[in-house]
């Protein structure tokens, strides 16, 4: 009992000194609950959405996918013929059906031809006003479309975009572009996700999505009083026979949850993981805490221990602190977590996926598994510097404060440090030489949580050089007082070392990325340097868009240009001559002359000739693979057309970053086997001008397209920024969340700082009584936080440079064979480290000015 | 008796009065109310320039706090206190450590030093903080007088309490300050190594001309000094010239009875 109340006093009189840490533990039991919290509500937000917008029974054409979305690439929705309402009306059991047509194939601009699809990626849907969607959607201004020029909206993307009744909308699909004016504006009575929903009425839906009425993409069947949707289902079933599609709402609605929980899952796992870096950072942070604070105590726990408690009582005191601590943050981040949440959901709010905080969804395991994570992790980080309480010998009561240096356990952490080190960089260089790059990638993370390690474990030996040596460049200017704050940093090299460690981890990551991000674009655009011979790359930045025919048409019709190449995917069955069936496995076409738009080397074979009748290249893998020569014969069963038997006429290179992997064949070869109506749209177009037109037919094509703003016309400047921007604002996404690492970290600096400067109370209460200013002190502090932050920079930046080298030498085979070391960004970070540091020091500056000198000399 | 005319100054010539330090009816009171604690009770006194002076009085007598009060540590509650002729009471944080730094040395009765810098760098780093080269020859002479010559390089751990004291006699003199102040000097130490450290003292005074205050409880100290001032309960209530050790020891035993029979 008498443990748990000196704990108790010991926890609430350093209360101060315990914030800090209370604050990381908090900050990273809060990132995680607030993920947790977050998904969870996404998932309640999409459950009832899916709930309240599926009918008891969907019927769809053979073609559709289980979410009733357009998988096809040939821009039209699979259909199935009117007759079928009739059918189905037939079938017992049901009350009502009604057919409607809707699309996610189509781009909506409004009258300045400006996209109006959403910029988060959720779907934009044109499709019939139906009895169905009406039971979601109130019209709250207007009127429903009932004639082919009118359309209504939605009202969040009508608010968005300042879309007014009257205004003029396009629909643009492959059938052509039909233009309506706003009748009326809906809006979801339940939360909408972001979609951008447009209604035509339905025989206008079916002519502008598919060309030609008298059919349907989905039949609404709703069932009469008593009877079950499974049961409604096998009427139906029985009914239409094969060939169709049907499912019960509870089927539609849990594909349709299937596939927003595989992206919630990507985006939760992703945020754990750096809620998981947060909080080893954390643990740095409390070890030191916790460390110091025994330091402290020292004389304290020798008196404790010279009236007799035991070694495991001390031991137990100093858990049972860390154990308040871990409950006090844990429970503050549960608080902050669900704070988190809701500010997560704003966010995706302003990005256009409207959450209400009625969802908020809290699951029992949330807090629980905050509080089991901030507990037992602030516990375990404790138990070293407990032990080392108790290890306090009962004479350190009578001796002088301070921890008395350990020269033996200094040689075990040398040479710890130095084998895990070194076991790491074998690793890494295992990784670089590695023949395949699956081998490679285990060795990779093999090297990087071993130097990791070892870099942590060997920190304080490195403190002591590498402080030195930022004093020597950098603190000398300040004269005596810089001297002092080297003094001080290298006064605890554990202590310098850990808290420098915690900065480090962020860094490193930061560092690695940033070599790996900026080699790719290095990479590709050396490889577009070296293999791209055309001008012009026309496509759409949304995956799922694809070049309408009519677009084609324009840009073919533009002049100045010397060719035009297509350049279309789809999938295929494959039989191969090792008698392996490969199922949906993709296929490009393209037109021959794609062969001179992308050099691509080849291993055997020309790849000119993969474009004659019948013929087609695979790459070196692939063919090593299947056992695959030149000459060897492919069959080659299309997706909604026949087979074909496809010789094999080049092979080329694995190694490319563009295009890698691409099977290719002639669109001559893939119209013979694949009819009109299935074929899939291009994908990209590629458009070479004639000489010297390069800057006119640039600027023609601009404006051809400035009908189809969903397509981006880009020379290869142009595409290299894309390529650029795209990995930069990936990179920026991934830094961002690397901020909550860093964050903790800075609050370690802080914490080892302003304990630093109570334990120097006395030396600095003598300073100041000896003639040191306020101005000369304080800057003694910020120095000293300085150097620490920078040799946790220095730290890290060195070791993710290293870890980002090396994967760049492994993904070498890959194709990513340049390495670029983004050295403005490393600076950067290095100098901001030393801002970070100055920040750090603030607080413990001011309170160490403020100390009162005489308060500080005097003697106990 | 080395006459106050010899001591080497830095800046200023001549016109020094006799008296480095003053107070005048200075008050030092401790909160407000009933619980109002008077330390300081309308103090006189001044410190002669050249003069070993001892501040002596049981605990509690304020000694300490007259001490503080005169080497701008601590504020006055009323009253003036002039460091030759600058008025200190008043003046402000940024000035007062300027003066600090500049015209007074301090040794205290323990935890003199930095731990991370060697005897050397802590006995320059007043002037090294003030961004003033030390003098060469002053610093080997007061090096050479306090017998560390051969500890420069050591840092304080490494030294005794007695060496580390001299370290912190040798600081204080060596910027030459106007005026040294000793918090009970050798309050930490075995007798042989205060009568060491008390004799580089004495000698400063006798030698270098050196100013000294210093507060102590130890009649043996107070016989180092010139001259002997007594404390009790806020006051100046007796002075001594020319201690020895037993007129001092006397004279406290007499306090000491006074007190009990009051």
């Amino acid at each position: 009992m008498t443990v748990m109340r000196t704990s108790l006093r010991n926890f609430f009189a350093h209360k101060g000194r315990m914030a800090l840490s209370a604050v990381a533990v908090l900050l990273s039991v809060a990132f995680v609950c607030g993920t947790l919290v977050f998904t969870d509500t996404m998932n309640t937000t999409f459950d009832k959405l899916f709930a309240a917008t599926s009918s008891d029974v969907q019927v769809s054409a053979k073609g559709a996918s289980d979410t009733g979305e357009t998988t096809s690439d040939t821009g039209k929705p699979p259909v199935m013929p009117a007759s079928v309402l009739g059918k189905i009306r037939h079938a017992q059991g049901v009350k009502a059906a009604e057919g409607t047509v809707f699309s996610t194939k189509a781009t909506v601009v409004d009258a300045a031809k400006d996209d109006l699809s959403p910029s988060s990626g959720a779907p934009t849907i044109v499709g019939g006003w139906n009895g169905n969607d009406a039971r979601t959607m109130k019209i709250t201004s207007g009127t429903a479309p009932r004639a082919p020029g009118q359309i209504m909206v939605d009202a969040d993307t009508a608010d968005k975009h300042h879309l007014k009744l009257g205004d003029e909308i396009g629909v643009i699909t492959t059938v052509g572009t039909h233009t309506a004016r706003i009748s009326g504006i809906a809006t979801f009575t339940v939360t909408n996700p972001g979609a951008a929903i447009f209604y035509l009425d339905t025989r206008t839906a079916q002519r502008t999505l598919v060309g030609r009425t008298g059919v349907y993409t989905n039949v609404n069947v709703t069932a009469a009083k008593g009877v079950t949707d499974d049961g409604l289902k096998k009427n139906v079933m029985a009914e239409l026979g094969g060939g169709y599609k049907v499912q019960t709402a509870k089927e539609v609605a849990d594909a349709n949850q299937k596939q927003v929980e595989s992206f919630l899952n990507v985006m939760k796992y992703a945020m754990l993981g750096f809620a998981g870096i947060a909080f080893l950072v954390g643990i740095f942070l409390i070890i030191n805490t916790f460390s110091m604070l025994v330091a402290q105590r020292t004389r304290e726990i020798g008196l404790m221990r010279a009236i007799g408690s035991s070694r495991k009582q001390v031991n137990r005191s100093v858990l049972a602190e860390a154990l308040l601590l871990g409950v006090v943050g844990s429970v503050l981040g549960v608080g902050a977590g669900v704070g988190i949440a809701v500010g997560l959901m704003k966010l995706m709010g302003n990005m256009g996926m409207h959450l209400s905080t009625d969802d908020l969804t809290v699951a029992w395991t949330t807090p629980v598994i905050g509080l089991l994570l901030g507990v037992v992790v602030t516990v375990l980080a404790a138990y070293l510097p407990a032990r080392r309480a108790g290890k306090v010998s009962p004479m350190a009561a009578l001796r002088d404060a301070g921890a008395p240096s350990d020269a033996r356990s200094g040689w075990i952490r040398a040479l710890v440090g130095a084998v895990l080190t070194a076991a790491g960089g074998m690793g890494l260089y295992a990784a670089a030489t590695a023949d395949k790059a699956k081998d490679g990638s285990s060795w990779l993370g093999l090297g990087i949580v071993l130097t990791l390690i070892g870099f942590v474990v060997i920190g304080p030996l490195l403190a002591g050089g590498l402080v030195r040596v930022l004093s020597a460049v950098l603190l000398r200017v300040f004269g005596p007082v810089g001297r002092m704050a080297e003094r001080n940093a290298l006064r605890n090299p554990r202590r310098t070392g850990a808290t420098g460690a915690a900065l480090m981890i962020g860094l490193a990551l930061v560092a690695c990325l940033s070599v790996v991000g900026s080699s790719m674009v290095a990479s590709a655009t050396d490889q577009l340097d070296k293999t791209v011979g055309t001008d012009f790359i026309i496509q759409s930045d949304k995956d799922q868009v694809l070049i309408t025919p009519q677009a084609v048409q324009v840009i073919k019709a533009t002049p100045g240009l010397a060719r035009i190449t297509e350049y279309k995917t789809t999938v295929a069955d494959y039989t191969t001559p090792d008698g392996q069936t490969l199922k949906d496995t993709d296929i490009t076409a393209a037109d021959p002359s794609y062969a001179s738009d992308l050099r691509k080397k080849t291993v055997a074979g020309d790849l000119k000739d993969a474009y004659l009748p019948d013929s087609m290249s695979v790459h070196e893998k692939f063919a090593k693979a299947h056992g695959i020569h030149l000459g060897s014969k492919v069959t080659v069963a299309f997706k909604n057309g026949s087979t074909a038997h496809l010789t094999v006429r080049a092979i080329t290179s694995s190694d490319d970053v563009i295009d890698q992997g691409a099977k290719y064949t002639s669109i001559a070869t893939l119209d013979k086997y694949v009819p009109a109506d299935k074929r899939p749209l291009d994908r990209l177009v590629f458009a070479t001008a004639e000489d010297g037109q390069q800057a006119a037919a640039y600027k023609a094509l601009k404006s051809a397209l400035h009908e189809y703003p969903q397509y981006k016309v880009r020379d290869q400047t142009d595409y290299k920024k894309a390529l650029k921007d795209q990995i930069g604002q990936l990179l920026n996404m991934i830094y961002g969340l690397l901020a909550l690492a860093i964050i903790v970290a800075v609050l370690g600096v802080v914490n080892t700082l302003a304990l630093s400067v109570v334990e120097r109370t006395r030396e600095i209460g003598l300073m100041r009584a000896i003639g040191l200013s306020r101005r000369q002190l304080r800057r003694m502090i910020r120095l000293e936080s300085v150097v620490i932050a920078l040799f946790g920079a220095l730290l890290g930046l060195g070791l993710g440079m290293g870890w980002g080298a090396t994967a760049q030498k492994l993904l070498a085979l890959e194709g990513l064979k340049v390495l670029d070391i983004p050295w403005p960004t490393i600076v950067t970070v290095f100098v901001g480290s030393a801002f970070v540091g100055l920040f750090a020091a603030l607080i413990p500056a001011f309170r160490a000015g403020r100390m009162n000198v005489l308060n500080a000399i005097a003697t106990d | 008796m080395t006459s106050a005319v010899t001591i080497p100054r830095h800046g200023g010539t001549g016109g020094r009065t006799a008296v480095a330090a003053r107070a005048r009816q200075v008050v030092k009171a401790y909160g407000a109310g009933e619980t109002r604690v008077v330390a300081l009770d309308h103090v006189d006194v001044d410190i002669a320039r050249g003069q070993f002076t001892a501040i002596m009085g049981p605990s509690g007598s304020g000694k300490s706090t007259l001490m503080h009060c005169l080497a701008g540590l601590d504020t006055v509650t009323s009253g003036q206190i002039y460091l030759d002729e600058t008025e200190i009471t008043g003046l402000k944080d940024k000035k007062l450590t300027k003066l600090r730094r500049d015209r007074i040395g301090f040794i205290f009765q323990a935890f003199n030093l930095l731990p991370t810098l060697n005897a050397l760098e802590n006995i320059t780093l007043p002037m090294d903080i003030a961004g003033r080269k030390p003098d060469k020859e002053w610093l080997e002479r007061v090096v050479t007088t306090v017998g560390l010559a051969d500890r420069l390089k050591h840092r304080p751990t490494q030294l005794s309490g007695g060496q580390q004291q001299r370290v912190a006699v040798a600081r204080a003199l060596a910027a030459r300050p106007e005026i040294i102040f000793g918090d009970e000097p050798t309050g930490n130490l075995d007798s042989r190594a205060g009568a060491e450290v008390l004799g580089f003292l004495r000698r400063s005074v006798d030698e270098l001309g050196q100013t000294i205050v210093m507060v102590t409880h130890d009649p043996v100290a107070a016989s180092y000094a010139d001259r002997v001032l007594y404390l009790a309960d806020g006051r100046i209530v007796d002075e001594m010239f020319k201690p020895t050790a037993d007129a001092v020891l006397d004279r406290m035993k007499d306090f000491d009875a006074r007190g009990r029979t009051s």
